[in-house]
C-alpha cells in the first residue's frame, strides 16, 4: 500500500544520498565516497598509500621533483625503542652506507631493516623510475609501535605480572639524489642564538 | 605484583603501625587494668606482630621519589654514548667485492670456502667408513684431471669431482 512505497522509497534514498559515518556514528549526506569526516577509524595504513600518489607532468620552468618511494614493514619481532636506534643510525645517510651499517650491527632489528631498505631499492628502479639504485638516500626513517601479545610472567608468593611480547614498525622513505649536507650548529652558534633572540624582543604597547 | 596484595599489606602494616603508636603513648585500654594503679602504664606489652617479614621490610627500602619526566627520560636515552656509533672500518673485499670489515675475513669468501671444505669433509668420511678410521699419512685433495705428483707420494689421496677453484692453491 501507500505507506509501504513511501518507506521503501525513503530507504532507498538514504541508503543511496546518507552514508553512516563509522567515526561519529551519524548519518551524514555523502555520494561516490567522499565524506566530510575524512579521518575514519584508527586502522589507516596511511604509509603503504603514500606510494599511490601521482603527481602531474612537470613543466619545463620547475624545478626537477626528486622520485620518493615509501616503504614499511609492520609487526617485526623487536622493540620500538631499539628500533629507534637503528633508524636514527641511518636517517639522512646514503643508501649504500645505510646498508653497510645495517650489515656490519650486531642489532636483531638491523636485519628487517637492511631487508626493508632493499625491497624499497627495487621497487623504487621497477616502479617509481628511479634511473640508478644506488642514487638514493634515507631522507626519513622511524619505528612505530605495533601490536602488541600479552603473557603472564610468574614471580614469587604468587604474584604475577602481565608481560608484554613487543612489536614494533618500520617505516623508510627514499628519496632519490645525493643526500644533503646537514650543517652541524656548534653550542656557540646556538647560544649566539639565544641571545640575539632576546635582544630582538619589543615591548609592545610601549612609547 | 599483585595490586590488592600490596593494599592489604599496606593496610595491615598501617594497622600494626597505628597499635604501636597507641600502646606507645599509653591510649590503649586493652591491655592495662580497668581501675587506675599506682605504676608504669606502658605495661611490657608481647610482641603480637610477626616477625619482620619480607613485606614489612619493603617500606624502608630505596624508592623513586618523584616520576621521570620525559624530558629527563629523553635526556638520558638519546644521550650520545647510548646512541650507535657509526662504524668507519668497513671496506669492499678484494677477491669478490662484498663488504667487509677491515680485520675480518670476508663472510662471502669464508662461506664458499666452508662450502667445499664440508664436500671434502663428507668426501672423507666416505672413504673412511668409521670413526676413528684416519690414516696415519698427510691428505692431498685432488681434483678433475690431477694426477698425484713428487711430493704426494705415500699421501692419502681425496678425489673431487670438479674443476679446481682459482683460489684453492696448490
Amino acid at each position: 500500500d501507500i505507506y509501504q512505497i513511501i518507506h521503501y522509497s525513503f530507504c532507498i534514498w538514504t541508503i543511496r544520498n546518507l552514508r553512516k559515518c563509522k567515526k561519529c556514528q551519524i548519518l551524514a549526506p555523502c555520494s561516490q565516497g567522499s565524506c566530510l569526516h575524512t579521518t575514519a577509524q584508527l586502522n589507516t595504513k596511511n604509509w603503504d598509500r603514500k606510494n599511490r600518489i601521482v603527481y602531474p607532468p612537470q613543466q619545463k620552468d620547475e624545478p626537477p621533483r626528486p622520485a620518493e618511494v615509501f616503504h614499511c614493514r609492520r609487526q617485526i619481532k623487536y622493540s620500538k625503542d631499539k628500533m629507534w636506534y637503528l633508524a636514527k643510525l641511518i636517517k639522512g645517510m646514503s643508501i649504500d652506507q645505510a646498508l653497510a651499517q645495517l650489515e656490519f650491527s650486531d642489532k636483531k632489528g638491523a636485519i628487517a631493516i637492511k631487508e626493508v631498505l632493499l625491497e624499497a631499492q627495487e621497487m623504487a628502479v621497477k616502479n617509481h623510475n628511479v634511473e640508478f639504485k644506488s642514487n638514493l638516500y634515507v631522507a626519513e626513517s622511524f619505528s612505530g609501535k605495533g601490536k602488541y601479545l600479552k603473557r603472564i610472567r610468574y614471580h614469587g608468593r604468587g604474584m604475577f605480572g602481565i608481560m608484554d611480547k613487543v612489536h614494533c614498525h618500520y617505516f623508510v622513505k627514499l628519496v632519490e639524489g645525493t643526500p644533503p649536507v646537514v650543517v652541524q650548529k656548534t653550542p656557540f652558534d646556538q647560544a649566539k642564538e639565544y641571545v640575539e633572540q632576546l635582544r630582538s624582543r619589543t615591548i609592545i604597547h610601549s612609547l | 605484583m599483585s595490586l590488592t596484595g600490596f593494599v592489604r599489606f599496606l593496610r595491615q602494616s598501617l594497622q600494626r603501625l597505628e597499635s604501636d603508636f597507641i600502646q606507645a603513648v599509653g591510649l590503649d585500654r586493652s591491655l592495662g587494668p580497668a581501675l587506675a594503679v599506682n605504676g608504669p602504664s606502658l605495661l611490657p606489652q608481647p610482641n603480637n606482630s610477626s616477625e619482620p617479614s619480607f613485606l614489612d621490610s619493603i617500606f624502608w627500602m630505596a624508592v623513586p621519589k618523584k616520576r621521570r619526566t620525559i624530558e629527563v627520560n629523553r635526556c638520558r636515552r638519546r644521550n650520545p654514548n647510548k646512541m650507535i656509533k657509526v662504524k668507519t672500518n668497513i671496506e669492499p673485499c678484494v677477491q669478490c667485492g662484498n663488504l667487509k670489515l677491515k680485520h675480518t675475513l670476508c663472510g662471502f669468501c669464508y662461506e664458499k670456502i666452508q662450502k667445499e671444505t664440508s664436500l671434502i669433509r663428507r668426501q672423507i668420511q666416505n672413504m673412511e667408513g668409521r670413526p676413528l678410521n684416519t690414516p696415519a699419512v698427510e691428505t692431498v685433495v685432488l681434483f678433475e684431471n690431477e694426477t698425484p705428483g713428487e711430493a704426494d707420494q705415500g699421501k692419502r689421496i681425496v678425489e673431487r669431482s670438479r674443476k679446481r677453484p682459482s683460489w684453492f692453491n696448490l
